[in-house]
């Protein structure tokens, strides 16, 4: 199996995706094939033995598209020195090209260097360079400044390319209209030179209007040579429309001006020039503008990808070396002084600092790190120098991972979407049916041929499907861009739209409710052991322990300076507690439960127990040779914005659940500090996900919200799996979404980001229809049945582009979300 | 973009050739092809007018269309539409109100006359002069005065303050193969009731007016079926 993402050019509308996805998806072998009109990616999965890379840029050539593989590649320019003539570069192309992952290599004499394009996943930088080395030159570092962006550059080449073309067009097409309309218009008191006078110089007037039109088909020359290869492998698209429409205007009025050279000039009346050269003038302001706008929806992506710094200072025996970031390797190390940004992920090994994180966490506070913290690439270390040891380099670094897991969620498609997808793939052949028909009907219910033509034209023109495909997309790009801004990582269209649907949440306790660093609060002991010698055993037991309840007994027991001995036999009762050996003593440190499945007695700390767990404080019981000898409490502090985040949950009309493995008492008396609706108690980590599949079952919509790896199966059964904070690989691998703060705000910020962006969708969707819905029957002449006007194929033209364009412009309001705080 | 450039340019170039070339005078050229065939259609009625220098059409009723043969020629009318003057006197025209500068009553014949100079042009004819080529050399020298009537399908000459000769395009199709037609704001302001004059239509007209605006005018019209 394998998975592979192409740029796919030469799409013009959502109906070029369905036909680019339904030519892939034929092929045998293809397991799944997205197409997405917005990004202008094709996503396929396929079995490699059944099928290669080839078939599938062949399938989508013969589709009438280019596919080219995501570039994997890179291209880098590397100076060289010791080349003394042009045998020397030809020596060095063929060494670099021969080397496995090198696409090409292309070595200039004269500018002395190399432009080698290869695929980093499988030949290093270092190794090309040492390959030129070994041919007897010397590769110099590399100029980043080279570097080429070829999908930056080629999309600014596309707008320049629009824009020249609507201007071009636009300076032909206004006098065009002049010329031909004028006449219309005789109160504006338009002076046309008496040689095109459309009675006295009928023919005169139309070959104006020739010359005129001319320029403005050639600007827009892509709507005929792409639109009729469509039709002509029987997949019309947007091209088509305009290019039936606009041809046959054209062709209609040099048959007019045919009948005006042989003397009927009432046919000088039947010129229709000004029509095509207005709509294509008009459609390619349109797509400038949605090309421009399409830009901006990325401009998130773009600006995670612009925050990885260029270089890094590498100490290399003892030496400080400056060198590219591509040349870092794992292991090492990293000099960092103040105000510079951290190259590479990894773990510092020397110095003091506090970190600015908020470009990847949204968190405005510097985070404080010392030796043995970790660090993230891209963040900004602010006032200490520190040396870091590198522990993840090139894509495996967490901002190259958010930019990946943005990247696929912008490419994903909602199943919002896949309604737009179905009408896009029908629509461009109904639409000319629906063209068709109507002129037909005209025309055979006695309307002069012009007449039939208008409504012919009208109708192709502005049921141009562009706005329909542009409507999801886009907003799930300018959606999950504004949540990486904010650090929610929304990882995909369907936990996207998923999220908006909860109407139930259910929070883990610990380290998500709360800090997860709970504190040694109470010790209770019975007569047979002392306060100190029970914390010092029940530290000792816990020691090494990853429970954050144990950890908290270690910290307390280190508080109080009482040393731990060593445990004999340890074993873990999962979700219960622990049993050990120590001193020859018998211990059993855990929850009520276990005490009472062991048969331990807890009449004479019963009371205690219950006045700390209704204080929200965690009683441990602690049993030594199977007498209860104590009660050690421990108590998490309620992070600061939990209750404000629930109350915004409830608020928003959500109920919210806690759930833990605690008892019930101090679930329940934190659940009543924060305002939780319902606890979920003595809940152990294997059966978190059947209470949120219980939850489920009671029809709700279920979000889970947690930290840990024992998170990760509800995280995984919850309609919406929310991973929190810093979390582990595991919860974050489960979740649907990710915060990469702490802070509780961000889950009712990512439900309500969720809301607005399917708003946003509905709302595309909407206008988009409606545009179409309206615009059809407006066009096939309904009004004029009823003795209303007829619609103009120009503002046909004018209404379709604008569709697309106030689509666009919806989709970008969302860069207006603010998160709450 | 090359290949693209050329193409605009010679696009561009044959253009300006055919419009600057007189051959994209359509109207003028049919106008002229037309009057052709009006005059092959009826050559009996058009005859020589010695006393005004050019040749006239006559209509079946006696109205006649003159055209000069010569613009230079002093004293004598470019263009000019002649008739029967007693309809217009029953219907109230008293004829020393109509406007000097283009309207000759005479007594003796009762006869009207319009007029209009369209200047001093000298006219050349590869031969013997002939009514057809006294016409093409108006529309080549003229060419404002002529223009198509596209409701009637009709060209006309214009002799200025709204009168005019018209004709059919085709005489094969038309039921109005010759049409008369006048301005009668100065007969209604010389004392004529335009509803009584007879043999005339007292009718609404689209015409554009100078400004290009589409506007619906008074004519008094005499159209002729003439074969």
């Amino acid at each position: 199996m394998k998975t592979e993402t192409y740029k796919i050019i030469g799409m013009t509308c959502a109906a070029c995706a369905k036909a680019a996805e339904r030519a892939v998806r034929k092929l045998d072998g293809v397991i799944e094939a997205n197409v997405n009109y917005a990004t202008e990616k094709l996503n396929v999965q396929y079995d490699a033995e059944r099928l290669s890379s080839e078939a599938i840029k062949a399938a989508i050539d013969k589709a009438g598209y280019k596919a080219e593989e995501e570039l994997q590649s890179k291209e880098v320019n590397i100076p060289i020195e010791g080349m003394t003539c042009a045998a020397c570069a030809k020596a060095i192309e063929r060494t670099v090209g021969k080397l496995e992952g090198v696409e090409s290599a292309v070595v200039n004499f004269a500018t002395e260097k190399a432009v080698v394009k290869y695929d980093p996943k499988q030949v290093r930088l270092s190794e090309i360079k040492q390959a030129i080395s070994k041919a007897g030159y010397k590769a110099l570092e590399i100029d980043n400044a080279n570097k080429v962006d070829e999908d930056k550059k080629r999309k600014e080449k596309e707008i320049k390319t629009l824009l020249v073309k609507f201007i071009v067009a636009s300076v032909f097409t206004v006098p065009l209209l002049y010329v031909a309309m004028g006449a219309m218009f005789w109160w504006l008191r338009f002076p046309l030179p008496s040689w095109i006078d459309m009675m006295q110089y009928p023919l005169n007037f139309a070959y104006a209007q020739i010359f005129l039109v001319i320029p403005v088909i050639i600007a827009g020359y892509r709507f005929y040579t792409v639109g009729f290869k469509a039709i002509w492998r029987r997949s019309p698209n947007m091209d088509s429309l305009i290019a039936i429409g606009t041809a046959a205007a054209v062709l209609y009025s040099l048959y007019s001006t045919y009948m005006i050279s042989i003397g009927n000039f009432g046919y000088v009346e039947d010129l229709y020039f000004e029509t095509a050269g207005v709509i294509i003038a008009l459609i390619l302001l349109g797509k400038y503008l949605e090309a421009v706008s399409k830009g901006k929806t990325s401009e998130a992506i773009k600006k995670l990808m612009g925050l990885a710094p260029k270089t890094a200072i590498v100490i290399q025996d003892g030496k400080e070396i400056e060198i590219p970031i591509e040349e870092v390797e794992v292991g090492d190390i990293i000099l960092v002084k103040p105000g510079e940004k951290i190259p590479v992920d990894g773990e510092v090994v020397e110095g003091h600092t506090s970190v600015d994180e908020s470009m990847l966490t949204g968190e405005s506070i510097p985070v404080e790190k010392n030796a043995g913290d970790r660090v993230i690439g891209a963040s900004i270390n602010k006032n200490g120098s520190i040396k870091f040891k590198a522990t993840k380099v090139g894509s495996d670094t967490a901002l190259a991972q958010i930019i990946k897991l943005v990247e696929e969620a912008q490419g994903s498609k909602a199943p919002i979407a896949q309604m737009a997808d179905i009408v896009s793939g029908y629509f461009v052949p109904i639409v000319f049916v629906i063209a068709v028909v109507a002129a037909l009907a005209w025309f055979l219910s006695g309307e002069s041929t012009v007449f039939s033509l208008t409504i012919f034209i009208s109708v192709l023109v502005i049921a141009c499907p562009c706005a329909l495909g542009l409507a999801t997309p886009t907003a799930i790009m300018v959606g999950t861009g504004k949540g990486a801004e904010n650090g929610i990582l929304i990882k995909g269209g369907e936990a996207l739209e998923t999220t908006h649907k909860i109407n139930t949440i259910v929070f883990d306790k610990t380290g998500t409710i709360t800090e997860g660093k709970p504190e040694v609060t109470d010790i209770v002991t019975t007569n047979i052991i002392d306060r100190d010698t029970l914390l010092r055993l029940a530290a000792s037991a816990e020691k090494g322990s990853e429970h954050p309840l144990g950890e908290a007994i270690v910290r307390g027991a280190e508080k109080e300076g009482l040393e731990t001995v060593k445990v004999d036999r340890f074993s873990a009762i999962p979700g219960h507690g622990i049993e050990v050996s120590i001193e020859g003593k018998q211990m059993l440190l855990g929850n009520k439960k276990l005490m009472i499945d062991r048969g331990i007695g807890l009449q004479a700390l019963e009371a205690e127990s219950d006045r700390l767990a209704s204080e929200g404080k965690t009683p441990m019981y602690i049993a030594v040779n199977n007498e209860l000898a104590g009660i050690i409490a421990v108590a998490d502090v309620v992070k600061e914005s939990s209750a404000k985040a629930i109350e915004k949950l409830h608020k928003m009309g959500i109920e919210v659940a806690m759930i833990t493995g605690d008892n019930r008492r101090t679930a329940e008396a934190i659940a009543k500090q924060v305002g939780i609706d319902r606890v979920l108690a003595e809940v152990l980590p294997q059966d978190k996900a059947s209470e949120v599949k219980k939850l489920q079952s009671e029809g709700k919509k279920v979000a889970m919200v947690g930290d840990g790896i024992n998170d990760a199966p509800a995280l995984a059964q919850a309609d919406i799996g929310i991973a929190i904070g810093s979390g582990t690989d595991v919860a974050m691998e489960s979740a649907d979404i990710v915060l990469m703060r702490s802070d509780l705000m961000d889950v009712p910020t990512a439900i309500q980001l969720s809301k607005s962006t399917i708003r946003n969708i509905k709302q595309n969707l909407f206008w988009a229809f409606a545009y179409n819905t309206a615009g059809i029957p407006l066009a096939a002449g309904l009004l004029h049945l009823f003795g209303g006007p007829l619609l103009n194929p120009v503002f046909a033209a004018a209404a379709m582009s604008l569709s697309s364009v106030s689509v666009l412009t919806n989709a970008l309001r969302l860069k207006r979300f603010k998160p709450y705080k | 973009m090359k290949k693209r450039i050329i193409i605009i340019a010679l696009a561009l170039v044959v253009v300006f050739t055919l419009s600057a070339c007189q051959t994209t005078d359509v109207v003028g050229n049919v106008a002229k092809s037309s009057f052709e065939a009006l005059a092959k259609a009826i050559p009996e009625k058009i005859v020589f007018d010695e006393v005004n220098n050019g040749w006239a059409l006559e209509s079946p009723t006696g109205e006649r269309f003159v055209w000069g043969k010569d613009f230079s020629a002093e004293g004598k009318p470019d263009l000019m539409l002649e008739f029967d003057a007693r309809p217009f006197l029953t219907a109230g025209l008293d004829p020393s109100k109509l406007p000097a500068d283009m309207y000759i009553y005479e007594n003796e014949s009762d006869k009207l006359k319009i007029y209009t100079e369209l200047g001093n042009t000298t006219f050349k004819y590869k031969g013997e002069p002939t009514p057809i080529e006294a016409f093409n050399n108006i529309v080549e020298n003229h060419r404002a005065v002529v223009g198509y009537h596209e409701k009637l399908d009709h060209y006309g000459v214009a002799l200025g303050n709204g009168n005019m000769f018209e004709w059919a395009k085709d005489l094969a199709t038309n039921d109005k193969d010759i049409v008369f037609v006048l301005n009668p704001q100065p007969f209604i302001d010389a004392g004529v009731d335009p509803t009584k004059v007879d043999g005339w239509v007292f009718a609404k007209v689209e015409i554009m007016d100078e400004k290009g605006k589409p506007i619906e005018v008074d004519k008094l019209l005499k159209p002729f079926n003439i074969r």
